[in-house]
């Protein structure tokens, strides 16, 4: 148990802007064995009245996970290669805080098994050398899992970014988001 | 007579369309298959790889096949639950037949066929060969394809075959004839990587062929400029570099008009055209008029963006045109198609690397299965049924006299109008649910209300199926082995997993025994699917569908030939074109003068709004397969009324609110979908639905006079508000609708 | 270690140990009820109790922890005690005595579950009392074939021997050590088994818990069985590795997988304070106007965060936590649709 093989030259980035609001990463993440047909990505549209621009989201995995933090059971922990686990499943008491606390909207509260549930970078797969299964289907390259020299490469006019603003608040990431040449951070505040 | 033997939703309760879901920990067995098969979806032309997990003979999961060339692992949501067919509580297990009041009941294999081959002799007897017709589709792999155009001429003896490829790209196919000679995508999508302006035309990408997004996106890396032609902003049309939003019916005066434009500024290949085509000054006269102010109007394209893109294409030194149904589907689809052959051939920017033209086909087996002659004009090795040396060929082929052999018979649309008009009275039907998929379909109802005997082989009782006397159950994708010919000329391996359940059979052995029963028996002594595909091979030697150089291993070592493959140290032709040697009498590339016409229904003060339809990413084609599978139907659960809030606000309908769609053919309720991503004049609805869900009950049975494909993409419409809020969907529960 | 002991926390520990020794010395009417051969039990139940007092009180001092624990008892006490005792006494009975929510999880491993859940509740209703000398059973002095119950010295039931509930009484551990030995089976042919469960296992985590309550289970069957089959052959083998295995899963108990035994009852304070949540205003959100969850779950995660050093308070005054989680993922595509769209392009 636990031989991992995770490969830590293997990122994870991703980019909205080249979703095209498919599903299939939805479709292939409920096939994945860790969470039994509970998909943990989430695609939806940003607002379909006025475009078909959706939203995809992974969990970030933060450095400084505020899931981690708010919970109230010690459910959430992060592991040797950053990932942070789903909650653990003996100690979530399903208070969802993490839920509303996670500023990427990732956490998802399963009503009937009393239980938080998220993204852990498809560790069945990924512990064992894989890819994850939603950036193996992906067929946009919104979700992308590879080394960082493959991305630089493949994406010239885009530069991975693990830091965002909040607000005022600063989160630092283990997964990216390609930003235009050269940015370093996306800000998500107001106007 | 046959009206249905029950009510509707008595059928619907025993076959369904009911709702598939794994379990929530998935199929027993899964960590440990008993084997693991590589082989294809079985949606859509871009049949990516994928492999199936099998255990106990069930399928119980996939993997990605990360190896295979074209998608490497990357599938949509349909591949990913495709798995999902299996297993499936639907599934049709026994023979089974018409009982008046009662429904259906199961018989035995023996009394199925003998019911089947006296009511053919009966018929036929009676009426006359080609009063028994026979329906064929495109997610037949190309052995059962050639077969069941084999089996119709030898066996049954009719000339009236057809197939649902006719609702496919039939206007691309005759469309590529008339200009190359040769109906075949004429590139590979590794030529989009480097192509400095790729065009996409009436083709929603990102819902229909979503693994081809990769190739787009990475000609986009490339520095690639995307075009997109499309009524409405799809999700590829979002981050496309010019979206041109065309009034639909119009398409080809935009390709006359951006020619006139590549002509005026002198953007022409004059060395191209000179040496390797003909008919350019009938193309140039054609479109004379055709400046901006007459485009804009026509197209209702704004002239600075359609000059924008004619100054793109025209300045490029490589490009990649692609189309599909959104400008096929027209009474002028073929004109369509040929406007966009004549942007190609003036640029002279085919045949070389990163210069592209494809139809991007549509159907699992859309390439193939229009090559090998289920098609009523066509013989193997996409020979022409008129042509007498073509005949005399696949006469000696199939061991047959060539006065035999049966002539041109009626296209899809064309066999349910003489079945309405009572001269054909018998059918054989297999994978085509036409009650959903063609237009008109309360006309198409009324025609099998009229057929005096209808047999089907499925694997579940689609909507059509229904009306039928006789249904044999018969295999799905992973239950035979096979071939099929991808939308970029690929022929793949399609490999059997498991056996079908129960008593279905394979299609192949009951097409075998009928025709066996036909006392045709020494025409169909096929061992296997490999038998079948060396006879196919042999029929296609020398055609410009030439697969006679491909063989299974070949294949398999390959991970797919592209044909033309004439003989067995042939490498196959991922790109056509490169020796500029046509296909065509002359040798050439023809242009074709495009005049720009009207579409055949036009809006009026009755009917004022366009009515187009189209497809949702998580359905696939009538929905036979994709509406039993739970998460796919959860996803876009029933069809919706796309429009834009300046039209809803004109006519007073509110989102969510019920509308009565009205066409001179029928009238359907939609729930209203507010969304300025569509263009004013135009409304949408997607088509994969049955009953009274079905848009096609409103689209129109004008066809295309070369291609004889249906108007899905345009007729005229009337909205009727309706007052009150669409139930929500898990009421209306459309997926089933009777 | 010193620097990190939670000096409030030990005292609480210390205080409640000294309190469960008064218990003992009061309920074994001064250790004359109570049975000398369990004394290494005791010790080793005395420490549980300290590790455990420490460890759920250094718990409950985090912020979320103690938010979610105030506002539970302020909750239960105002006002509304009936309604929530109502809430609190369903939330018992099908979650956390029927165990709902593991069934939903998965079946095999709901049952697996309760059967080692009811099986360890069981022997410590029996143990425990009887470590503590709380309990005693005593001949009814005048025959052989009575038997009484005492607790803490005082006679609380009797029964005659040689009975069907007799058996049932005397054998309780056994009982318990057979449901939870098939429960541990069933848990372990999940983990052997399930690629899912395989992939995210830890020994510590997940086997050795299992292991050390099977242990437990077959030593102690094993000294039923050795005085029945082997006139006591194994015994001493069998009371030490039994007494070793306890000791070991009581010292584990606040640090380990066990610790969830007494943290699980949270869970309890969460139905009451959801059931509060859904009386009360429904927060809603900016972005897709819709409600999406209690306005005083939105406030205290708020609060919480805050505590905790996190700040989300945007330039137009809100905070990025008052956006519904689909909003918050809405928030983002478009930031990044901005940042895109002012690079001149939206695909890069």
């Amino acid at each position: 148990m636990n031989t991992t093989t995770f490969r830590t030259d293997q990122e994870f980035f991703f980019d909205p802007q080249r979703c095209i609001g498919c599903h299939a990463c939805e479709m292939a993440c409920a096939e994945c064995e860790t969470n039994g047909q509970t998909a943990m990505i989430h695609v939806d549209y940003v607002d379909r009245f006025l475009t078909t621009q959706t939203s995809v989201q992974v969990c970030m995995h933060c450095e400084d996970p505020v899931c981690a933090k708010v919970c109230p059971a010690d459910a959430i922990t992060k592991d040797e290669f950053g990932i942070v686990h789903s909650a653990n499943t003996a100690r979530c008491i399903a208070c969802s805080n993490c839920v509303q606390a996670c500023p990427f909207g990732v956490p998802k509260k399963v009503e009937p098994l009393d239980l938080m549930m998220k993204c852990n970078m498809c560790y069945d797969r990924t512990s064992a050398g894989k890819k994850p299964m939603c950036a193996t289907v992906c067929p946009s390259g919104a979700l992308f899992y590879g080394t960082r020299e493959q991305i630089t490469r493949n994406r010239p006019k885009s530069s991975p970014v693990n830091t965002f603003r909040f607000g005022q608040q600063l989160v630092k990431t283990k997964v990216n988001i390609m930003m235009p040449k050269g940015a370093t951070e996306l800000i998500v505040d107001s106007e | 007579m046959a009206t249905l033997p029950v009510t509707a939703e008595n059928l619907i309760a025993q076959f369904g369309p009911s709702l598939n879901f794994p379990p929530v920990q998935g199929y027993p067995g899964r960590d440990e298959p008993d084997e693991v098969v590589k082989t294809h979806c079985c949606f859509c032309g871009m049949q990516c790889g994928i492999k199936l997990l099998v255990k106990d003979n069930r399928i119980v999961g996939f993997e990605p096949w990360e190896e295979f060339p074209y998608n490497e692992g990357r599938l949509c949501p349909k591949g990913v639950q495709r798995y999902l067919q299996n297993n499936h509580p639907d599934r049709l297990l026994d023979p089974i037949e018409r009982v008046e009041g009662k429904g259906f009941r199961p018989i035995g294999w023996d009394a199925a066929y003998d019911r089947l081959i006296s009511e053919i002799q009966r018929i036929q007897g009676q009426y006359g060969r080609d009063a028994f017709a026979m329906l064929s589709g495109v997610s037949l792999t190309n052995e059962k394809s050639y077969l069941v155009g084999k089996f119709a001429r030898v066996a049954l003896k009719t000339k009236n075959l057809d197939y649902n490829g006719r609702l496919c790209m039939v206007s691309a196919g005759a469309g590529n004839k008339k200009a190359f000679g040769l109906d075949r995508g004429s590139n590979n999508y590794s030529d989009l990587a480097h192509a400095e302006v790729v065009m996409i035309c009436g083709t929603n990408v990102s819902e229909t062929f979503p693994t081809l997004t990769h190739w787009i996106w990475q000609a986009r890396d490339n520095g690639a400029k995307l075009i997109v032609v499309d009524p409405r902003l799809t999700p590829i049309a979002r981050t496309a570099d010019l979206h041109l939003p065309i009034r639909p019916g119009r398409d080809s005066a935009l390709y006359g008009a951006i020619l006139h434009q590549l002509i005026k500024h002198d953007w022409l290949d004059h060395e191209f055209i000179a040496n390797h085509t003909s008919g350019f000054e009938e193309a140039k006269k054609a479109v004379e008029s055709y400046d901006l102010e007459w485009a804009e109007r026509t197209t209702g394209i704004p002239k600075d963006k359609i000059m924008q893109a004619a100054q793109w294409w025209g300045a490029a030194k490589t490009s990649f045109l692609m189309h599909a149904r959104g400008i096929e589907h027209h009474s002028k689809g073929v004109e369509n198609v040929l406007g966009c052959i004549n942007l190609v051939l003036a640029t002279g920017r085919i045949g070389k690397p990163y210069c592209g033209y494809a139809t991007i086909t549509g159907q699992g087996n859309g390439q193939g299965g229009r090559e090998h002659g289920h098609k009523c004009d066509q013989l193997p090795g996409n020979r022409d049924i008129e042509n007498p040396e073509h005949r005399k060929y696949i006469s000696s082929v199939w061991g047959i006299e060539e006065k035999e052999m049966p002539g041109k018979g009626l296209t899809a649309y064309e066999i349910m109008e003489a079945i309405h008009r009572g001269e054909i009275k018998g059918l054989l039907s297999i994978c085509f649910n036409p009650l959903v998929s063609l237009p008109n379909n309360n006309m198409i109802r009324e025609a099998l209300e009229k057929l005096e005997f209808y047999a089907c082989i499925d694997f579940f009782l689609n909507e059509t199926a229904r009306h039928a006397n006789l249904i044999l159950p018969g295999s799905l994708h992973e239950e035979e082995d096979g071939t099929v010919t991808t939308a970029e000329g690929r022929v793949v391996r399609i490999r059997k997993a498991i056996n079908p359940p129960g008593n279905a059979r394979t299609d192949t052995s009951i097409l075998l025994e009928i025709a066996k029963r036909l006392g045709a028996e020494k025409h169909f002594s096929f061992n296997s699917s490999e038998d079948i595909f060396n006879e196919l091979r042999v029929a296609s030697k020398g055609g410009t569908a030439d697969y006679f150089g491909i063989t299974y291993k070949k294949i398999e070592d390959n991970m797919g030939v592209f044909w033309p493959c004439p003989s067995e140290d042939h490498p196959g032709t991922p790109r056509l074109w490169e020796d500029r040697k046509f296909k065509t009498p002359d040798g050439r590339a023809h242009f074709h003068g495009v005049p720009y016409r009207e579409p055949a229904e036009l809006t009026d003060a009755d009917y004022p709004m366009i009515l187009t339809t189209g497809r949702v990413v998580s359905q696939y084609l009538s929905g036979t397969q994709t509406r039993r599978i739970g998460k796919l139907v959860e996803q876009y659960p029933e069809p919706l009324l796309e429009i834009h809030p300046q039209t809803a606000a004109r006519f007073g309908i509110k989102d969510r609110e019920l509308v009565k769609v009205v066409t001179r053919r029928g009238a359907a309720e939609f729930p209203a979908q507010l969304v300025e991503t569509i263009r004013e004049d135009t409304v949408f609805i997607p088509y994969h639905w049955p009953g009274r869900k079905s848009a096609n009950q409103l689209t129109s049975g004008h066809l295309d006079p070369i291609s004889k494909i249906p108007e899905f993409k345009v007729c005229a419409c009337r909205l009727e508000p309706q007052g009150r809020p669409a139930p929500s969907p898990a009421e209306t529960k459309a997926y089933a609708s009777a | 270690m010193f620097n990190t002991l939670n000096l409030r926390a030990a005292w609480i520990a210390a205080v409640a140990t000294a309190l469960l020794v008064i218990s003992i010395l009061v309920g074994s009417r001064n250790l004359t009820n109570f049975d000398p051969a369990l004394v290494a039990y005791l010790f080793g139940c005395i420490f549980a109790c300290f590790g455990i007092v420490y460890r759920y009180t250094v718990w409950l001092q985090r912020p979320p922890t103690w938010r979610y624990f105030a506002r539970g008892w302020k909750l239960f006490f105002t006002g509304r005690t009936i309604a929530y005792g109502w809430e609190l006494t369903k939330h018992f009975v099908v979650q956390f005595l029927g165990q709902k929510f593991i069934r939903n999880r998965s079946k095999a491993r709901g049952y697996g579950h309760m059967l080692m859940a009811w099986g360890c509740l069981l022997a410590f209703a029996v143990t425990f009392p009887l470590v503590f000398g709380w309990i005693h059973f005593g001949l009814k002095p005048g025959g052989i074939n009575t038997y009484e119950i005492f607790t803490f010295g005082f006679k609380v039931m009797e029964f005659p021997l040689h009975t069907v509930l007799a058996e049932i009484i005397f054998n309780a551990l056994n009982w318990s050590a057979i449901l939870v030995i098939v429960g541990v089976m069933i848990m372990m042919r999940r983990r052997l088994t399930h690629a899912g469960q395989i992939a995210i296992q830890t020994f510590e985590g997940d086997w050795l818990p299992l292991l050390l309550l099977l242990a437990i289970s077959l030593t102690g069957l094993g000294i039923s069985l050795d005085y029945k089959f082997m006139e006591g052959k194994a015994h001493q083998f069998m009371a030490i590795t039994h007494a070793i295995t306890v000791i070991l899963f009581l010292l584990w108990m606040p640090f380990g997988k066990f610790y969830h035994i007494i943290q699980r009852p949270a869970q309890l304070g969460i139905a009451i304070y959801r059931r509060a949540g859904a009386e009360g205003p429904q927060a809603v959100c900016p972005h897709t106007k819709e409600e999406f969850d209690s306005q005083m779950h939105v406030d205290d995660v708020k609060a919480v965060a805050a505590e905790l050093g996190f700040n989300y308070a945007r330039k137009d005054g809100k905070s990025h936590i008052e956006y519904s989680p689909r909003g918050k993922r809405a928030l983002l595509a478009k930031a990044h649709l901005k940042a895109r769209q002012k690079a001149g392009s939206l695909f890069g």
